[in-house]
């Protein structure tokens, strides 16, 4: 345990339990957020539409990451799948708005809370299954679902994919990457809250427990059964909302984009950035979002320098972003999180960090 | 019912699943001995494909030859997988395991890509006689061999791990890590040798499906097969990745002809394991073989 | 402990690269290139990128659009739809394309809502029929794609031209009775495409249509399909996928001793799969628009263009090489139209496509279908080439066939 990054902060006094379980511990931390926040909302302003897409992705991806945390880094049960809840949530937006023409800023929610539903269908085996069987198990889930989605021509348009209209408020259509850019945010701000608050809360305590040592919670009365299948629950409530989101924003859902590829990248995102952190989780989607980004730059880079590569960079690339995963969690495995801890307790600590 | 084609079928079940077997022994060597779900299985058997068709076609040695230097090969890169990649992860979190896995598995397949690009290539031709007949189905050559090729791998790694030492080595540390330390097993040599001889082995399956169907990106996909495989049978029991492979392959095959003869929905084979996979852990949360997890406070 | 160092680096190198954005040279005509050298569909992605590369480097070399050069960035995509998307996105802000080379059916049909927003003219590897309806009023149609245009015939008018050609095939064999058609191919947009009107057209020229039949794009093993194809007496099979799947399936075919005669689509065959086959790919009919050894006068362009990367004249490209050399040249003259008008813009370059009937560049005789595009119906071409595989004993060479 990292001396300074975990222990309490010079002047902070708690004399409630109110003020302990606050989300912001500091005064300090509470005004960064807000100010990062606010740099955010003034985004639009003076970013262009390719930083703006890549913060949508971000949004939305952090959101379901964030679904995945509470059932992978809270509860400790470590699913597959998470790509093809994903999926449902898209296609039911989608198919929401096209089939009964409800809002779209209503469906989004709706879809949620139908992948929700999928989730806890979902979650009732798997509650049963521990370690190594569960993860196979979300794994042939993931593929069960993909297949649906291909055979459902009802529901998802079949291979060819569906539509998905934008998002309209009384006639203003968010369909410009600025305006679209606001709604993520909102849905964003939101989930985070929710998420921290879950986690301050009885029922977040009890999925730390669930993942810590089971039998114990078990014996201290918590209901293994009722917790495992609520955490399948919440977390496809935000896969959906995730979901959701990627389908406006797209304008179009097809569902070669769910498969295990799309998982793993999710457990990938929530590992990199730190199990069991929400700030973590957030770390670790910028990090997925900006690899193939970084090595699209550096092909493009070398391109310019040694053209006779020619299409061999295009390997180049899908195996950098092999090797950057493997080498992060080769040198890093407790996440960038673990790393900010560092860094914080490294300036606080100075000269004495070591 | 077409009973002459339901059989056909069923031996084709069987020959298949014989390499699913193989597979799934391998994966379960590896989560036997170290723990580890092995996401990068199916590459193994890519690589041991590409470099055996690249002895054979680019360097143009004797298939005999070849073979063997793709197995040597193979047994040295499961060895420094081991040691390079995997030994700094050792006391990590699994999941972490996991995902570098998944990310070896990716690095694999774009790198094999890259070297020997993404066409399909065939070996040219090993046997003189084409195809045998067995019990009305055709079966080609590499998959006779490959079927006694599984038996004699099955049977090398009952003899190993029986009456060796080293196998002997392995068992205890499945068994228990830290007891097998104190009596003196080299547990990391234990580590090294169980990724060799699952890479080994995997090469081998995959040469003989490059033999049949041509050496492609799409030998990968066997590793994500062999998941149903090791559940059915249980994740720790490498008989029960032989049975359980088996079980696999006629159970697709018997889908296959549902689905021609009846359902005409298509794909079903390519779901159905998965399915399988699902009701088995509903009935039989251990697979067939495996180990009940008995939990003790 | 550079390991917290390197994330902020990589940053502000991000940050730094991506605020400053390439230089673009003034008199350039931008122009966006998806590429599949990676994905599924990489086994045909890379001839036909690689040709699509040489061609515009070849038409840059003999001065580009009456002497302005074209700026083709060429990103892979992978035949993932969000990569294409995100590419599409980041080209919209810095690079800002008159024209888009892209590739495949799946990211094309997700593409054309944007292109068709943005007013963006898309050039696809696709020939899928959903691709021809300017005004989207046909009553198959999903949606109205002005903008889109490719150079060849669709699927369904190849798929339909095979049928044709396997029904005068087996007249001509003298058997008795109704054939059997089937169609195969993966549940995907690419192998589906042709599906339905392909299956009418069969129906209609007489053939006994079977239920279709589903195998995966990868390729794996096909002996239950091919067991299946044996066991219902298949006599004419469709495959829908690309090559790779393809060869497995034809060799499967074999030994289970399937007697079939496969016709695939455009990208379902080719020289290297040829080899691939050996000789269980003898006798495979598949659309093409020329092969590299085809005498026709406009081949030699064809192997300049190779030398531009390939300088020494040695590679044999295979077919899909020989479409994107087409599709490159064709907007070239659109190009040369469009600036003649004034300036090259996306609509300048539509409304020059528009006005080309039976157009054929004119350094490519006898290679590329003559194509005519009007602002109501954007099927370039139903003029079918199709080529057998001969397989020689080993040294495989593709003869044209006969159509009518």
């Amino acid at each position: 345990m990292a001396l300074g990054a975990d222990s309490m902060r010079c002047g902070e006094f708690h004399t409630s339990y109110r003020t302990d379980i606050r989300i912001f511990p500091t005064a300090f931390s509470r005004n960064m957020a807000l100010l990062g926040l606010a740099l955010l909302a003034l985004g639009p302003l003076y970013l262009n539409a390719y930083w703006l897409s890549l913060l949508i992705q971000i949004g939305y991806f952090s959101i379901a990451a964030l679904g995945l945390n509470i059932l992978t880094g809270y509860s400790g049960q470590i699913s597959l799948g998470h790509a093809a809840f994903f999926g449902v949530g898209a296609f039911t937006s989608a198919w929401l708005n096209n089939s009964f023409g409800i809002p779209v800023l209503l469906c989004i929610p709706l879809a949620g809370l139908f992948t929700t539903l999928v989730g806890l269908i979902f979650g009732l085996p798997a509650g049963r299954l521990k370690g190594m069987y569960l993860v196979i198990a979300t794994l042939a889930a993931q593929y069960i679902i993909e297949d649906f989605f291909n055979r459902a021509d009802w529901f998802t348009g079949g291979t060819a994919g569906t539509m998905a209209g934008s998002v309209e408020l009384f006639g203003f259509a968010f369909d410009t990457d600025g305006r679209y850019f606001y709604v993520v945010l909102a849905f964003l701000v939101l989930t985070l809250l929710l998420v921290t608050n879950l986690m301050r809360s009885r029922d977040g305590r009890a999925f730390v427990a669930l993942r810590d040592h089971y039998l114990s919670a078990e014996i201290m009365g918590i209901n293994l059964n009722k917790y495992r299948i609520l955490a399948f629950g919440i977390s496809s409530f935000y896969a959906g909302i995730g979901g959701a989101l990627y389908a406006h924003y797209m304008g179009y859902v097809s569902v070669e984009a769910f498969g295990l590829l799309l998982s793993v990248q999710f457990i990938g995102m929530i590992i990199i950035g730190g199990l069991g952190s929400v700030m973590g989780t957030l770390l670790g989607v910028i990090f997925m979002v900006m690899l193939p980004q970084v090595v699209t730059w550096g092909a493009g880079a070398l391109k310019h320098l040694a053209p006779q590569l020619g299409s061999n960079v295009s390997y180049m690339q899908e195996i950098a972003v092999g090797m950057a995963i493997v080498l992060f969690l080769i040198f890093e495995p407790e996440g960038l999180i673990h790393r900010w801890k560092m860094t914080k307790a490294w300036w606080k600590l100075y000269p004495f960090s070591y | 019912m077409d009973w002459s084609l339901l059989l056909a079928f069923a031996v084709n079940g069987i020959l298949v699943g014989a390499l699913y077997g193989v597979v799934a022994m391998c994966f379960v060597l590896i989560y036997k001995a170290t723990q580890i779900l092995n996401f990068a299985q199916g590459e193994f058997l890519l690589i041991g494909a590409w470099i055996c068709w690249a002895t054979i076609v680019q360097f143009g040695l004797p298939f005999w030859l070849g073979f063997l230097v793709t197995l040597a090969f193979m047994f040295l890169f499961g060895v420094l997988l081991q040691m390079v990649v995997l030994r700094p992860m050792i006391g990590e979190p699994i999941i972490s395991v996991i995902m570098l896995t998944i990310g070896l598995s990716i690095v694999f397949r774009s790198a094999m890509n890259w070297i020997f690009g993404s066409h399909v290539r065939s070996f040219p031709a090993v046997f003189d006689t084409d195809h045998v007949e067995i019990l009305g189905l055709n079966v080609q050559m590499p998959y006779v061999l490959s079927f006694v090729l599984a038996i004699l791998v099955v049977l090398g790694f009952f003899l190993f791990f029986k009456y060796s030492r080293m196998g002997l080595a392995m068992r205890a540390t499945a068994f228990d890590q830290q007891v097998a330390q104190s009596l003196g097993v080299s547990v990391e040599r234990v580590f090294a040798l169980s990724w060799a001889i699952s890479a080994m082995a995997s090469a081998l399956a995959g040469v003989v499906i490059g033999m049949v169907n041509g050496v492609s990106s799409s030998l990968a996909f066997y590793g994500i097969k062999v998941f149903p495989a090791v559940i059915v049978g249980g994740l720790d029991s490498i008989v029960g990745g032989m049975v359980g492979g088996l079980i696999v392959g006629v159970i697709e095959n018997l889908a296959a002809f549902a689905d021609t003869q009846y359902l005409h929905w298509g794909n079903l084979l390519e779901v159905v394991p998965f399915y399988v996979l699902i009701i088995i852990l509903m009935v039989k949360p251990y697979g067939l073989f495996g180990t009940e997890d008995i939990e003790r406070i | 402990m550079s390991s917290k160092l390197t994330p902020l680096l990589a940053a502000a190198a991000v940050m730094g690269l991506g605020l400053a954005g390439p230089a673009q040279a003034a008199d350039s005509i931008p122009v966006g290139h998806l590429s599949a050298f990676t994905g599924p569909t990489s086994d045909v992605g890379v001839p036909y990128g690689n040709a699509i590369d040489d061609a515009v480097a070849y038409i840059n070399a003999h001065g580009g659009i009456n002497g302005k050069k074209i700026d083709m960035p060429s990103e892979d995509y992978g035949y993932e739809i969000p990569r294409s998307v995100a590419h599409y996105k980041r080209w919209q802000s810095s690079l800002k394309p008159v024209l888009i080379q892209g590739w495949g059916t799946s990211d094309t049909e997700a593409l054309t809502p944007f292109v068709t927003k943005d007013g963006i003219v898309f050039f696809s590897a696709s020939y899928s029929g959903h691709l021809t309806d300017p005004t989207g009023k046909a009553p198959r149609s999903k949606a109205a794609t002005p903008y889109n245009f490719f150079v060849g015939a669709t699927y369904s008018d190849a798929c339909r031209a095979q049928a044709s050609w396997a029904m005068k095939d087996w007249k001509a064999s003298g058997k008795e009775g109704k054939p059997k058609w089937v169609h195969m191919g993966a549940n995907h947009p690419y192998p589906n495409a042709p599906k339905e009107a392909c299956t009418e057209w069969a129906e209609e020229i007489g053939f006994d249509v079977l239920p279709p039949i589903v195998y995966p794009l990868a390729p794996a093993d096909f002996k239950s399909q091919c067991l299946a194809l044996k066991d219902a007496g298949v006599n004419y099979a469709y495959l829908g996928n690309t090559a790779a799947s393809n060869v497995s399936m034809i060799k499967s075919c074999k030994t289970v001793g399937t007697d079939v005669q496969f016709v695939t689509n455009y990208w379902g065959f080719d020289e290297p799969s040829a080899e691939a086959a050996g000789a269980d790919g003898d006798g495979i009919v598949v659309p093409a628009m020329a092969a590299w050894t085809s005498d026709a006068p406009g081949m030699k362009t064809v192997h300049e263009v190779s030398k531009m990367s390939d300088p020494e004249g040695k590679k044999a490209r295979a077919l899909p090489y020989i479409r994107g050399v087409c599709s490159a040249f064709v907007m070239r003259d659109a190009m040369l139209l469009a600036d003649k008008s004034g300036e090259v813009t996306s609509q300048s370059i539509k409304a020059a496509l528009e006005t080309m009937t039976e157009h054929v560049p004119a350094e490519l005789q006898g290679v590329c279908p003559p194509v005519t595009w009007t602002p109501t119906d954007h099927r370039a071409t139903t003029q079918v080439t199709m080529y057998r595989n001969n397989w020689n004993n080993g040294n495989p060479q593709f003869e044209m066939l006969d159509i009518e």
